[in-house]
């Protein structure tokens, strides 16, 4: 009852709260929501890209360092002085600073350790070969003939070193190897242990061995003494230095300049100290060799099937449920399309490969394996419907009066979709495609169940024949984010070498749908009205 | 009746076969099942021009489309009887409608120039010919563009893009490409529907110069024109042939009713 009157007074109090709107108002509401809700989805991709771009750019951009000194009245060890790199400016530094311990400590003021910044001028950043980094205060340069306070020595001192390292390098490559390979071939032949041509041998390469040692120790004694924020001295093998330089100082010029090299390092080195540090190349490469393989395989595929779905199917129920599944496909999730490629392409199709033609190889297997080319073909399963769907709608393009036209003067239905339908459709080829690589590029789930590792040590393309190594394992950009973000989220600078990798791939997105719109403008000025 | 352009005719019941471009035997035709064509039987003259008539939807089109047979590309069509030519049914089983639609050509009623170069539309069929030789081509494309009445205003921009030219011009270029094949008929359904009065006339003019080449059959629903051009006319309704005789007999003193009250206007 009580039930029953509530529902009546609800209904009347919508009643009267409803709003009449005249056609105008209606339309202004309208517009307005729609405006308000592309504004929003604008600002949501500016930031976006925007956060990216601050995130990545402030990778290469050198940070400044700042000397920081706490004093602790609670816990001694709490108390020291650390040179902190930091891509803010000495304000924006010292907040961030306060907000961090104000959380560590709930706010509790009492046990809050006091702190103070400044901005040294004289301390080193030292890059190491390795892609490791370190801060420090210049002190002296120690060679084999002695020390030196000055600094512009050190030119002069590399040169030196470079030159013992060639010299290493040499009795290296032209001596030692040489002998152990005649001493193990002496072996081989089960030559005896006393034999003079052995003995000969053996004595050859103690010698070169002593004086292998003896470079080695020479270019040991070539360091670079820093000290810490603390005080402490520490030393760096200059062999082991690639850059050293003064962040503090630099102009914007050598700031512009250094950043420079830096993206020139990104894209041209391998990753170094587990992916925090060097460049992102392999993974660059990688990337760009997997979606050309895919996209060699999926646009004829894909365009066939658009052909034979368009042209050739009857039209009848059949024909418009396969291309129901065909949009529907789209829309299976990816890791999907990653089990069933593993499940399928590698250990069905590759066990089978390999048990037919690479049998003297087992059981180590060769295309039984994720690898590089059944990642190419999950990932061009995974785009078809994409280009499947594109390529139809330019078919459906192709205005009727056309392919009249092209039967009326004598071609046959295949010479008509060759000559006359294809041309006309290729912008909408071309867009399947080409979103098919900007989707296989920022791929990961499937990608890392069939292929793409975290680190790979060798490239899909050497000198070996035949050059195109198909069933390697390969790195890919949207694997080696992913990885980041997992295994880096303490680490600042991981995090910002994650950054730039995603700027990177944002960038080669962007540049692909560039290059796709611009392609297909080309084609439509050409095909259709100019 | 406006009369602008030579005639002569011969007597239709007397046309011997040597005289004849096309004859249609019985000819019937369905669209889905619905009957568009009814047992037509009528002989096309060789090197004249023939008109089709009659109110939209009557099934000129499809008559048209029954010579080169272009109603095979729809989805539910049935036919019988024969067109013959040159001796032979085009509808015979051995018939390579391919090859027949070079001998057959047809222009439509949108001009529908490929989006390629002028050169390489008038080109299209003779490369689908397997015919490639550079001078060849040159040669058939300056003489069908002339036949065209088009040479004078391309010649210097054969190579830009057919999709330049003005409605007249593409409509003037697809018939090019169409006689660049040599075809010994030529269809022309509605050519200038699309068309402005001037451009029209200019259409009308080189449709009356065809004949010398090829047989010309053109459908139209402007009485005037098919008074102007044609030599022979032929009225359908609701798929019927109606009436065919020479175009003078047809326009001034019609035999049927049906007849006179369409060319008097009183329908359609
Ligand atoms: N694809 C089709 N399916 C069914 N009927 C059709 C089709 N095309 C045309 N028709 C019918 O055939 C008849 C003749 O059409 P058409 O030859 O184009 O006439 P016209 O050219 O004289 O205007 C019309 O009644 C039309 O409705
Ligand atoms: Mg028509």
């Amino acid at each position: 009852m009580a039930k029953a009157n509530k529902k009546a007074t609800d209904k009347e109090m919508r009643k009267s709260k409803k709003v009449i709107l005249n056609a105008q108002q209606k339309q202004a509401v309208s517009s307005f929501t729609a405006g308000l809700s592309a504004a929003i989805l604008l600002i949501a991709l500016i930031s976006l890209v925007v956060f990216i771009m601050i995130k990545g750019t402030a990778y290469f951009w050198p940070a400044n360092v700042f000397k920081v000194t706490t004093i602790s009245a609670t816990s001694p060890s709490d108390t020291g002085q650390v040179f902190v790199k930091s891509s803010v400016d000495q304000a924006e530094f010292i907040s961030a600073l306060e907000n961090r311990l104000e959380t560590q400590f709930s706010g509790n003021k009492a046990s809050m350790p006091e702190f103070e910044v400044e901005q040294p001028t004289k301390v080193y950043q030292i890059n190491l070969l390795n892609g490791d980094e370190k801060l420090g205060v210049f002190s002296r340069l120690h060679t084999q003939s002695g020390q030196y306070e000055d600094i512009q020595r050190l030119a002069k001192i590399k040169a030196e070193v470079n030159l013992l390292q060639a010299d290493l390098r040499s009795i290296q490559d032209e001596q030692l190897t040489v002998l152990h390979r005649k001493i193990a071939n002496l072996d081989q032949k089960n030559v005896e242990q006393g034999a003079p041509a052995r003995l000969h041998e053996l004595e050859l390469f103690d010698y070169w061995q002593s004086r292998a040692d003896e470079l080695s120790s020479q270019i040991e004694q070539y360091s670079i003494e820093f000290t810490d924020a603390m005080g402490n001295p520490f030393r760096v093998a200059v062999k082991n230095t690639d850059t050293l330089f003064l962040p503090n100082q630099l102009s914007l010029g050598d700031k512009f300049a250094y950043s420079a090299s830096k993206i020139f390092a990104f894209v041209s080195e391998s990753p170094k100290q587990a992916s925090t540090s060097g460049g992102v190349f392999p993974a660059l490469f990688g990337t760009v060799l997997m979606v050309l393989i895919m996209a060699i395989i999926v646009a004829p595929f894909g365009a066939m099937a658009a052909i034979y779905l368009h042209e050739y199917a009857p039209n009848n129920k059949l024909t418009s449920i396969i291309r129901i599944c065909v949009s529907n496909m789209a829309g299976v999730p990816s890791v999907v399309y990653g089990v069933f490629g593993l499940g399928f392409f590698v250990y069905f199709l590759g066990g089978s490969i390999d048990s037919i033609f690479f049998s003297e190889a087992l059981p180590s297997p060769t295309f039984g394996t994720p690898g590089l080319f059944w990642a190419a073909l999950t990932m061009a399963l995974l785009t078809l419907p994409v280009v499947i769907v594109s390529t139809e709608e330019g078919l459906r393009r192709v205005p009727e009066g056309l392919r009249a036209g092209s039967y009326a003067l004598g071609a046959t239905k295949i010479e008509t979709i060759l000559k006359t339908v294809l041309p006309i459709a290729s912008p909408g080829i071309m867009t399947g495609v080409i979103l098919a690589v900007a989707r296989a590029a920022g791929e990961v789930a499937p990608l890392i169940l069939v292929g793409a590792v975290k680190f790979a040590p060798s490239l899909p393309v050497d000198s070996d024949f035949p050059f195109l190594h198909l069933e390697r394992q390969f790195m890919h950009l949207g694997v080696f984010i992913y990885d980041g973000a997992f295994h880096n989220q303490t680490n600042t600078q991981g995090s910002s070498m994650m950054f730039a990798s995603c700027m990177l791939l944002l960038l080669i997105v962007f540049v692909l749908n560039l290059f796709a719109i611009i392609v297909r403008k080309r084609l439509r000025d050409r095909f259709l009205r100019l | 009746m406006l009369k602008l352009f030579e005639k002569e005719t011969l007597a239709l019941e007397s046309l011997s076969d040597e005289q004849t471009a096309l004859d249609v035997k019985n000819l019937s035709v369905r669209l889905n099942d619905s009957l568009v064509l009814d047992n037509i039987s009528m002989r096309i003259p060789k090197n004249k021009i023939t008109a089709m008539i009659g109110q939209s939807g009557c099934g000129k089109s499809t008559l048209l489309s029954s010579f080169n047979r272009m109603n095979e590309l729809h989805q539910h069509y049935a036919y019988s009887g024969e067109v013959i030519m040159d001796g032979r049914n085009i509808y015979s089983k051995k018939e390579n409608v391919a090859k027949l639609r070079t001998q057959v050509g047809m222009v439509f009623q949108r001009p529908n120039p490929f989006p390629m170069s002028i050169y390489e539309n008038v080109c299209f069929g003779l490369r689908i010919q397997g015919q490639s030789e550079r001078r060849e081509l040159d040669e058939i494309v300056e003489q069908s563009l002339r036949h065209a009445a088009l040479w004078d205003e391309v010649k210097d921009r054969l190579f830009e893009s057919a999709l330049l030219l003005s409605g007249g011009q593409q409509q003037r270029l697809v018939i090019a490409r169409a006689l660049a094949l040599k075809p010994e008929v030529l269809l022309l359904d509605e050519p200038t529907s699309a068309l402005d009065p001037l451009t029209t006339l200019h259409i009308e003019e080189l449709v009356s110069q065809l004949k010398h080449n090829c047989t010309v059959i053109i459908v139209t629903h402007n009485m005037q024109q098919a008074a102007r051009v044609s030599d022979y006319s032929a009225f359908l309704h609701q798929g019927q042939l109606i009436e065919y005789s020479d175009s003078d007999s047809l326009f001034t003193m019609p035999e049927k009713k049906q007849t006179e009250d369409y060319i008097t206007g009183r329908y359609g």
